[in-house]
């Protein structure tokens, strides 16, 4: 990517009008050896001291521009632009064969990217090397250990290769593996399995992990668990980036969540107001009081959808003046109005229009 | 806070490798209890001399290095081809890509592991033959004994490690390290001796490294072995094999690092970017 289309794509993003935690392109980076960010206009030296780490590197733990992946004519990733906030907890979602994983693997350095600019913790993935690998932590959907092995033993054997590891013993507890730490791995459960793929990310105490579905196959309350541990994680100060197929994982973990779609981006931003939910389309729903017909009610010409057991709901842009001739008219009336919700679009709602077309 | 050498990292997954063959059925099986048969079995069958080696020897005194090479070739090339196949279909291999652990220390140390069990066959093969077949160990020719089979058994290992590389299934694996072994098994000269060969195997045998290692070996047990017992023209060949063997290994295994790795099985076959690249992987 020549450096005139990496600032179209930087401006593209910067003024795409999705609302972001940060907007780090407005921040400064001064670092001489990362030539394509560094002759980004917005870049600008100094700037606020907290943004930059104690080794001086950026506050960016990911920086994606222009990102393509084919697979001879198949595009897997069609142009992704992404920027991960250090400390930040970031969700990627879509469906299968929407680029996620291939999106993750090029980040954590397992693929190459047949163009575009990549950045992690301020190095190539491609070339980061050691150096890099020393710095992250990855739950692949799919890695191996050694089946004879005890979790002790796995756990030690591979975070030796980390200047600064966990103790085997710290790293079973954050994932509530305590009671397997001598059991051989052949013996462990599904779900023990993936908490000690997630045990061996963590015990390299890295600054930024990778998590490819981590919770797929955990029982309810394993999943709930391990949400504690990426909360106690992101309490750390770790960037986090995982993919998930549970919206309700994406809801209470992620800062920021991206949609994917047929390998390009179709919306990000906080799951809260994900592609506009905080604005979209609410549903009043309540009972009639008893012994009221629905055309009692306060709401002449609005359309009132009849549901059993005396239900009504009202799909509203504007819920706040109808909920307020509502109350007022069952306040007055000493009426209580059973039931009453007021519903935006979940965040599976928004997912599944999102990702509709590319489902077929 | 310090990043440990690849020495420190090669010794600790040594030791975490050989604790793991203790505890492996299977692979003593196959490195120590199948090698035995052979030696009981066809030492006690064959009680006459062979032409062998510079002179007539006893069969026993013959075929016990060469059934001990059996062992060592079982222990490593077999072993390694086996369990790197396993590895990468199980994703052993993608999960150290993605840690800082060099490929070179974690393959390194299980080659060494793998020369260890080797050498640990082979005591006890010589621990069974000389009080139950009177076979002779020839004090001034041990040195070089060690030697030969130090540098063998890194030098099969390392094209064990080669071949791996070409291995991408692990049912695969039998096919390609029995195929690849026995024939040169028989005409290496383990079961017997080299020079009943007609002329033409003879020369396909010592093209390659197997023959090299019986012969160095064996001449280290024979009578008429004169000198200190080094057979320098064999000990190259296998320098030079084994080498041969670390440079496709690293550089193959170097070059999967990216883009070849992630197809082994259990993959979702549904996901069309994954279909899309296995089928890119197989006609490259």
């Amino acid at each position: 990517m020549s450096t005139a289309e990496a600032l179209g794509q930087v401006q593209a993003a910067g003024t795409g009008g999705r609302r972001r935690m940060s907007s780090p392109l407005e921040h400064g980076r001064n670092r001489p050896t990362d030539p394509p960010i560094d002759r980004w206009p917005e870049a600008t030296a100094g700037g606020d001291p907290r943004r930059m780490t104690s080794n001086g590197s950026v506050e960016e733990a990911i920086v994606v521009r222009g990102l393509h992946k084919r697979y001879d004519d198949v595009a897997a990733v069609a142009g992704i632009d992404l920027t991960i906030a250090r400390g930040e907890v970031f969700a990627i979602l879509g469906p299968n064969g929407a680029g996620k994983t291939t999106t993750m693997e090029i980040l954590e350095g397992y693929r190459r990217r047949s163009s575009g600019d990549v950045r992690v913790l301020g190095v190539d993935p491609e070339s980061g090397g050691r150096a890099l690998r020393e710095r992250i932590g990855i739950v692949a959907q799919e890695s191996g250990v050694g089946q004879d092995f005890t979790v002790r033993e796995t756990i030690e054997l591979f975070s030796a290769a980390y200047p600064d590891p966990l103790p085997a013993d710290d790293a079973v507890e954050l994932v509530g593996l305590e009671d397997a730490l001598d059991a051989r791995v052949r013996a462990l459960s599904g779900g023990q399995r993936r908490r000690l793929d997630l045990a061996l990310a963590v015990a390299g105490n890295p600054e930024l992990l990778f998590l490819d579905e981590p919770t797929t196959g955990f029982d309810p309350s394993a999943r709930r668990r391990s949400w504690v541990l990426i909360e106690n994680l992101r309490a750390l100060g770790k960037t986090i980036v995982l993919t998930t197929h549970y919206m309700d994982e994406a809801q209470n973990l992620a800062d920021r969540a991206a949609v994917l779609a047929r390998g390009r981006i179709v919306a990000e931003g906080p799951p809260e107001s994900l592609a506009g939910r905080e604005n979209g389309t609410a549903v009043i729903r309540f009972r009639v009081p008893a012994g009221l017909e629905p055309r009692a009610l306060p709401l002449v010409g609005i359309e009132l959808e009849t549901d059993h057991d005396r239900y009504v709901s009202v799909r509203t842009e504007h819920p706040t003046g109808i909920l307020w001739l509502l109350l007022d008219w069952a306040s007055r009336r000493g009426e209580e109005l059973e039931g009453l919700t007021v519903t935006r679009p979940t965040l599976e709602d928004v997912y599944l229009a999102l990702t509709a077309e590319g489902r077929e | 806070m310090s990043r440990r050498s690849h020495l420190a990292l090669g010794w600790l997954w040594f030791k975490g490798r050989v604790r793991l063959m203790a505890r492996t059925p299977r692979t003593t099986f196959f490195t120590f209890v199948f090698p035995l048969i052979l030696l009981v079995l066809l030492n006690a069958l064959n009680d006459s001399k062979v032409e062998v080696l510079g002179g007539r020897i006893r069969f026993a005194q013959f075929f016990t290095p060469s059934v001990a090479i059996f062992a060592m070739t079982t222990a490593t090339y077999t072993a390694i081809i086996f369990g790197v196949a396993t590895a990468r279909e199980q994703g052993v291999l993608k999960r150290v890509r993605g840690t800082p652990l060099p490929m070179s220390v974690f393959l390194g140390s299980w080659l060494a592991s793998a020369v260890l069990t080797g050498i640990v066959s082979v005591v006890g093969m010589f621990a069974v033959a000389i009080p139950v077949f009177g076979v002779h160990v020839y004090p001034d020719l041990l040195p070089a004994a060690v030697v030969t089979l130090l540098l063998g058994g890194v030098a099969i290992s390392a094209i064990g490690l080669a071949v791996a590389s070409f291995v991408k299934r692990a049912d695969g694996a039998p096919i390609v390290a029995n195929l690849t072994l026995f024939p040169l098994l028989f005409v290496s000269g383990v079961f017997y001796p080299i020079e009943s060969e007609p002329e033409w195997l003879q020369r396909i045998a010592r093209f390659f490294p197997l023959s090299h290692l019986v012969q160095a070996f064996d001449a280290c047990f024979s009578p008429f072995t004169t000198g200190s017992g080094f057979s320098a023209r064999d000990l190259a060949a296998l320098a030079v094999w084994g080498a041969i063997g670390t440079i496709v290994a690293v550089r193959r295994f170097a070059r999967e690092a990216l883009d070849e790795e992630s197809g082994h099985s259990g993959r979702r076959l549904w996901e069309p970017t994954t279909v899309k690249h296995s089928t890119a992987r197989r006609s490259s």
